[in-house]
């Protein structure tokens, strides 16, 4: 059987859905069957990032409504091997679906998949009922800013009076100059607000944009900071030990330059 | 402005945001469990202040209080008169 994890965050543009196509990705390219659930019904946005929108026939309501097979509605990444999509449906709304239908929906893919990621969408409300419903275990990604961190402990504390454990952080769009300068929230600070334990840090990396853009996840780029943090954090999901790097006290040359001037003012 | 808001170290903004989440988060959290866990603890409460004196249930209150930095766990139960008998 494989692992069912729900991607969520409580505020909405911190990054779950690129979170998700990424760690999605990553898992396909080390040799993981990997399926991806877009649990967003009627804002789906997961088939977009992953640049499959053009391929989608069926959704998942397509499914909960016998129209179609599972096996059938599933779109196959053709980039990696082992990696399909579930889309939502667009034209039907949250309250449409229901917990149980998530749930067996997410029951039956981690029979053939050993990993089904599930991109909840923001809020509390219906829709992220149905995403979590099936969920092992959950991915809190959150960006180190007051209004992510507070909705991330909100949803922390709804994921554990589900039973939903373990819950792990992804911290997305972390700055180490920011954190240098003193206007970002520093690492064991979000840990100590939280008390969860930390997946990865993913640096803020404007290569996403680009990525999005074309609907070719950053992962594939094999050299940009997002990617290789996106695939530190696959290896973890799997269990590999993989540390998290100092972010703070890498040094590049050209972070050194940067520090060497700033110091001087 | 002051000399020491001209020439002073400036605070940093991530103090601040971290001293403003402890405190919005320790009042969330409190109202999330405030139904279930606020509710026995005031009936356990009850029970044992009831042997020493007299208030109107009624009135009973426990709240979160912000101090400054921190929270105090106020528990309000508004006196009437000792018990005649405290056992």
């Amino acid at each position: 059987m494989g692992k069912v994890i729900v991607v969520t965050s409580g505020k909405g543009g911190v990054g779950k859905t690129t979170s998700t196509a990424n760690l999605g990705s990553a898992l396909a390219l080390i040799g993981k069957t990997v399926a991806v659930v877009d649990a967003d019904v009627g804002l789906r946005n997961l088939d977009v990032v992953m640049g499959l929108e053009s391929r989608i026939v069926y959704t998942s309501m397509d499914v909960i409504e016998k129209q179609c097979e599972l096996q059938k509605a599933l779109v196959r990444d053709r980039r990696v091997e082992g990696l399909m999509l579930l889309a939502a449906s667009q034209k039907n709304n949250k309250d449409d679906i229901q917990p149980e239908h998530m749930k067996s929906i997410c029951e039956r893919l981690s029979v053939d998949y050993d990993f089904v990621l599930v991109d909840s969408p923001a809020g509390i409300e219906q829709g992220f009922q149905n995403a979590s419903a099936g969920a092992d275990e959950a991915l809190i990604v959150t960006t180190p800013d007051v209004s992510a961190l507070r909705d991330a402990d909100r949803m922390i504390g709804l994921l554990l009076n589900d039973g939903v454990e373990p819950i792990n952080l992804v911290l997305n769009r972390f700055s180490p100059e920011l954190v240098k300068s003193g206007d970002m929230v520093d690492v064991p600070d979000v840990l100590d607000l939280l008390s969860i334990d930390l997946l990865g840090i993913v640096p803020e990396d404007e290569g996403v944009i680009a990525s999005t853009n074309r609907g070719i996840p950053l992962v594939y780029s094999e050299n940009a900071p997002g990617a290789q943090a996106y695939r530190r954090i696959a290896r973890r999901i799997t269990g590999q030990q993989v540390p998290i790097p100092d972010f703070l006290h890498s040094k590049n040359f050209f972070s050194n330059i940067k520090e060497w001037f700033s110091r001087k003012k | 402005m002051n000399f020491i808001q001209l020439f002073g170290r400036r605070s940093k903004s991530s103090a601040i945001a971290k001293q403003r989440l402890k405190l919005v988060i320790t009042q969330d959290r409190f109202d999330v469990v405030n139904e279930r866990v606020v509710t026995q603890l005031h009936r356990e409460l009850a029970e044992v202040l009831a042997k020493y004196f007299e208030f109107s249930m009624n009135s009973v209150q426990i709240s979160l209080k912000q101090q400054g930095n921190s929270y105090v766990l106020v528990a309000d139960f508004p006196y009437r008169k000792a018990t005649k008998d405290p056992s």
